[in-house]
This record gives C-alpha cells, sequence and structure tokens, in this order.
C-alpha cells in the first residue's frame, strides 16, 4: 500500500486554452500541496492522442517529478498506446490499464 | 514462339494501395524493387521475351482472350502468373518438368496449396476456347515446389519479406551497395556522419537521414525517404517518398506518407495532422550523389527541404 496522495484526472479539450490553464493549476497546486503524489490520467475516452495533450502530459510529469512525484496513464487505446511509443513520451508515463491499479501502486507495464 | 508470360496482379501492383484498413499494397518495394518487378526478372531470366501484366480487376475472359490469342499465333506455353506470393521458383526447373512428363496444364503448390503460378500448353488454351466434345479430360499436373515461399496478403508478410532478404534467408539481395557487413546503401543516399546503423539494414536512392538518427533490427528506407533528426528505426520500413519528423521511436512499424501501421498493436493511424509524417512531393527528384564507400556515412548533408507536404 501507499500514502501518497493520489489524483485521477481526464485531460481537458485541446482547443479550450481556458479550460487548460485552468487544469494546469490545478495540477500544480496538487502536486506542491504533496508529497510523492501520483497523478493518474484517465484516457479510456480518448481513441487517439493528440500531440497537444502529450504535451499536456509532459507538463504534468515536469510539475510532478519536482515533489519526487509520478504520472500514470491508464486506458490507453492501443493507437494512443503506439502514439505514447512513437514520440517516447512512454519513456517517463507510467502506463497501466486501468486507474484502481495505478492508485493501488501497482508496477507499470512494460512499454 | 517457344514461351509467353502472362503476369496477373492486383491493381496496386500497378500503380497504387489496395482498399482496406491495413496499409498493405502489391506496389510496395522490397529493398528497392517491387515483387511484381522481380516476378518479370525472374521471367525474364528464363528467356521469355514476351511478358505482358495485366490488371487482376480486369474481366478473367479478357485474360483468356489475351493467352489465346497468343495461342493462335504460335506461342507453344504460357506461363500464367496471379500474383500473390513471392516464391524462388526455378523456372527452368518447372518448364522440364512440364515438357518432359508431357503434362497440358502444370500448377504449382507448396504446402500451404497452389501459388498462382501455372504452366499452360497450347493446346490447352486452345481446348479451354474451344471445347471439343469427346476430348477426354486431363486434369493439370502438380509441381511441389519446397524453397522459398512467402504469400504477400499484409502488411505482416511484407516485413517479414524484407527482414528474410536483410538477413539472407531467401535470394533478394537489396538494390544498391553494400557498405559493410548486411548495410545496403544507395550511392546516391545522404546520411549524416552521426548516424547509427546496425545491421543489418536497406538505405535507398535520395534517401536523407539527419544528424542522430539511429537505424537497427533489419529496418529498410525505401527511395526519396527523409528521416529527420534523432528519430529511431527499429525493425521498421519506411516506404518511398516519405517524411518522418524529428525525435520519434519507430519500431516494428511500416510508414507510408501520412500512415504508419504498428505490427506489434495491430493499428494503423494517418499521422499527417499531427505533423509527425509527411508524404514528400517526387516531382524534383534528390539529386544524385557519390558515396565514399570507405566512409559511408560520412556525406554532408543537402540543405533543400523541397517538396515536403503535410509536415
Amino acid at each position: 500500500m501507499t500514502s501518497s496522495p493520489v489524483t485521477i484526472k481526464r485531460l481537458p479539450e485541446l482547443n479550450d486554452p481556458a479550460a487548460q490553464r485552468s487544469f494546469l493549476r490545478e495540477i500544480k497546486e496538487f502536486v506542491e500541496s504533496s508529497r510523492r503524489p501520483r497523478l493518474i490520467f484517465d484516457l479510456s475516452s480518448v481513441s487517439q492522442i493528440n500531440p497537444g495533450s502529450i504535451d499536456l502530459l509532459l507538463e504534468c510529469v515536469d510539475h510532478a517529478e519536482r515533489s519526487d512525484g509520478e504520472v500514470f496513464v491508464t486506458g490507453a487505446s492501443p493507437e494512443t498506446e503506439v502514439l505514447l511509443e512513437l514520440t517516447q513520451a512512454n519513456s517517463v508515463l507510467n502506463t497501466l490499464p486501468s486507474a484502481l491499479e495505478a492508485a493501488d501502486g501497482s508496477q507499470p507495464q512494460a512499454a | 514462339m517457344e514461351m509467353g508470360a502472362l503476369v496477373v496482379a492486383a491493381g496496386g501492383d500497378l500503380n497504387g494501395a489496395t482498399p482496406g484498413s491495413s496499409l498493405w499494397a502489391p506496389a510496395w518495394p522490397v529493398l528497392g524493387q517491387t515483387v511484381l518487378e522481380r516476378w518479370i526478372r525472374m521471367v525474364q531470366g528464363l528467356g521469355v521475351g514476351l511478358v505482358s501484366v495485366v490488371d487482376r480487376a480486369e474481366q478473367p475472359s479478357k485474360r483468356m482472350h489475351t493467352m489465346v490469342e497468343w495461342a493462335r499465333e504460335g506461342v507453344e506455353r504460357i506461363l500464367l502468373i496471379v500474383l500473390g506470393s513471392y516464391a524462388e521458383i526455378d523456372l527452368g526447373d518447372l518448364v522440364r518438368f512440364h515438357y518432359q512428363g508431357q503434362h497440358r496444364v502444370t500448377r504449382v503448390f507448396d504446402q500451404q496449396g497452389p501459388l498462382g503460378i501455372s504452366l499452360l500448353d497450347r493446346d490447352s488454351v486452345l481446348a479451354d476456347s474451344e471445347p471439343v466434345a469427346n476430348e477426354p479430360y486431363r486434369p493439370s499436373s502438380r509441381y511441389d515446389f519446397l524453397g522459398y515461399v512467402i504469400r504477400l496478403s499484409s502488411t505482416v508478410s511484407y516485413r517479414q519479406l524484407v527482414e528474410d532478404a536483410l538477413q539472407g534467408r531467401c535470394a533478394i539481395r537489396p538494390s544498391g551497395i553494400q557498405a559493410r557487413e548486411a548495410v545496403w546503401i544507395d550511392p546516391t543516399a545522404s546520411l549524416d556522419p552521426t548516424v547509427q546503423i546496425e545491421a543489418p539494414c536497406y538505405v535507398g536512392p535520395g534517401v536523407k537521414v539527419r544528424a542522430g538518427v539511429t537505424i537497427r533490427g533489419c529496418s529498410s528506407i525505401e527511395r526519396d525517404c527523409e528521416i529527420d533528426l534523432g528519430t529511431t528505426l527499429d525493425h521498421a520500413s519506411i516506404l518511398p517518398n516519405t517524411y518522418v519528423a524529428p525525435g520519434l521511436y519507430v519500431r516494428e512499424s511500416v510508414v507510408d506518407g501520412t500512415r504508419l501501421e504498428n505490427l506489434a498493436r495491430g493499428v494503423a493511424l494517418d499521422l499527417g495532422a499531427a505533423g509527425l509524417l509527411a508524404r514528400i512531393s517526387n516531382t524534383q527528384p534528390n539529386p544524385a550523389r557519390p558515396l565514399n564507400l570507405s566512409a559511408a556515412i560520412d556525406l554532408p548533408l543537402s540543405e533543400t527541404e523541397e517538396g515536403r507536404e503535410d509536415a
């Protein structure tokens, strides 16, 4: 078991800059108020992630690492998995099938 | 005339892709040459001067008409190849088998079944066109082939053929010059000195490979592609006129223009809008650049970026 604080999020719409700013602000506040936070992004409703969303995830990784935290993505479709591998984002993101496993502190899947 | 060869190719063999969710198209080159071109070369190696390629979409009666015309003009034997595989058949041995056995029709089989290759006598072609009531039924004979065959029906089988060729498991030899053991680089390719290559691999004519690129795992880059800074190709094939953006890790995939098929996950994506892949216009061919074989990857980069689309 882990005592690290956990939050589960969905990515905001890319065409809504205000939503993105608000999303990043929330992430920043969460990681700054936590020790070793676990950020979990549920991508189960995303059929194919786009590069803009990958950039957003990488920003979250940057924030989380400053607090010694981790970022997980869950429920990624095969198309999204291909894009995460192609852009090498999977080298800094932990991938798990479901949010439950990420929250439980399971070991990430091999990329 | 002794022999003619009729090659029946899918439309994609002749000029483009076949429809469907997979990217696979019979027109894809395999280390510099399409399978159709390799078949034609094999037929010509047999000394057959009369070779015709027809589209599979055409009515079968048209094919028959061509063969009947040839038979009437005196062509003694017709080699019919319905393209669907790459097979390293000794066509000379097939002709001897057919001739010595006095067969009228010989069909080629491997362990999985027929390969779509038949040798037909003139009489059998004419008899089929003008059936004779009292003509006794004579079944076709079977020529069993045990050599290298791959049925080309998917992107997976295409990659298998590329890997088999690069690893010397079949007789295909890449075009271009062997720069070192199992590394073939066309003399007109341009590779930055920092490019890392792990054999075996193939780099075709007019290809530009930018600084920091890694090519490994039986990867192939067909003609007039550009692989941008720092990208890694690992068990990947890049088809002609394709631009691959910087910093990507292309693994177990075939890329054709803006489209990528990942074989490990069985999905095909169009990444043109994402700016990760692009189709390079082939209206302005890359200028030929001599290759210094003593330092095969020690060539200056061309600064021209002309012709790129969708990037």
